[in-house]
């Protein structure tokens, strides 16, 4: 029965990984945190990533072909992931889909030599369907 | 896992009185004008505003719980103080998704519950919600996102009424495209219907329903219905006319001297 804390820790096994949150992006909040943060504080980093799901969330170009376009009552946006690569590391932003409304994702920030992106991004959605599922 | 930064910045205080039960690991209700904290052991544990839906109404609108499975675990577990273990140990709801859910519901009631207010709080010692413990946060915390939340609303659009006042459409959303919740939001502005309204009719966190409201607002898609405008004041209060009755002041200290 995994919780916030269990899940972190999961995504915390994967190779190169240095923090990770989950984080509402209407809000900004971080509702759960682990390792180290990009600036040193989760709480920033939070609403900063949460700016950067939003504004995926929310653009025409990325709900287009959507199953359940208007009148949904679905709360996931049909964005998945979004992926930004600095010269240091990785970042994921992993959409959560719950069945209550909410606006809440995954953020794991990679370390660039350690970690492998293409087995992250597998695995953090699996993780992301754990942390909703019984 | 733990916020490494409470102590770097000086902790806001929105309220000394939940600084002091903070400082003191009390347990309790903290009772204010817009909404009660609950604590645990000087942690927050739970909160309820009228302002925005309880943690029934999210779970149960968008189908994670059926009404009567919400019903059955709070009469089962209810007595117990352990419906939020209840729902997950009898596997009606999934762990991190109640703890998502309540965490939500948890800083979205303290917002409105540590709005400003002359009213003195009140704390009464010892009481504990039903919900029982999920994931307790430190007070500290709840209070630093609350004043970021007033922040954040204010960066959008500084205009305080569309958090409170009926709501009316003002623009077309032809002119500039509206994502899909947000268009639910909008879809419900009809000039009578407050945020908090909107919020439980769409079984909606009511702080994400003031956001997409104020982004409306900034896009000049709605605004505050203006006072006088039909709908505005629901309840009609009598004019209070200017000018007093001078007759009646003159005929009534006439019978006063008369007495």
């Amino acid at each position: 029965m995994p919780g916030i804390d269990e899940c972190l820790l999961d995504v915390m096994r994967l190779p190169g990984a240095r923090g990770a949150a989950v984080v509402d992006w209407t809000s900004g909040l971080a509702l759960g945190t682990i390792g180290d943060s990009p600036n040193g504080d989760h709480e920033a980093t939070a609403a900063e990533t949460a700016e950067v799901a939003r504004m995926a969330a929310e653009q025409p170009a990325f709900a287009a072909g959507s199953p359940d376009a208007p009148g949904g009552t679905g709360s996931a946006p049909p964005v998945e992931d979004v992926i930004v690569t600095t010269s240091a590391g990785y970042h994921i932003l992993r959409f959560v889909e719950t069945d209550f409304d909410s606006s809440v994702f995954l953020h794991l920030w990679l370390d660039r030599a350690e970690g492998n992106l293409a087995l992250a991004r597998i695995r953090i959605g699996e993780i992301a369907e754990r942390l909703v599922l019984a | 896992m733990t916020a490494a930064l409470a102590d770097e910045t000086a902790a806001p205080v929105l309220s000394p009185m939940l600084q002091r039960l903070a400082a003191e690991r009390a347990t309790g209700a903290l009772m204010r004008d817009r909404g009660t904290l609950y604590l645990a052991d000087g942690k927050v544990v739970h909160a309820e505003s009228p302002a925005t839906p309880g943690i029934d109404v999210l779970l149960t609108r968008g189908g994670a719980l059926r009404r009567e499975g919400w019903w059955d675990a709070v009469a089962e577990a209810g007595a117990g103080q352990r419906v939020g273990r209840h729902l997950v140990d009898s596997g009606r709801v999934p762990g991190g998704a109640l703890e998502l859910c309540h965490l939500g519901a948890l800083y979205d009631a303290a917002f409105f519950a540590l709005a400003p207010t002359r009213t003195p709080a009140r704390f009464r010692y010892g009481v504990a919600h039903w919900i029982g413990p999920v994931r307790p946060v430190p007070v500290d915390a709840v209070q630093r996102e609350t004043l970021r939340r007033r922040e954040l609303l204010d960066r959008i659009w500084p205009d305080a009424a569309v958090d409170t006042a009926p709501l009316t459409r003002t623009g077309d959303p032809a002119d500039a495209p509206v994502p899909p919740g947000r268009r639910r939001v909008l879809e419900h502005v009809d000039g009578v219907r407050t945020a908090t309204a909107i919020a439980q009719e769409l079984g909606r966190s009511a702080f994400h329903v003031l956001v997409d409201l104020r982004r409306l607002a900034a896009a000049g898609l709605v605004a505050p219905t203006a006072p006088g405008a039909p709908g505005a004041d629901r309840i009609a209060l009598p004019e209070v006319t200017a000018d007093p009755d001078v007759a009646l002041l003159r005929r009534l200290r006439d019978a006063l001297e008369a007495l």
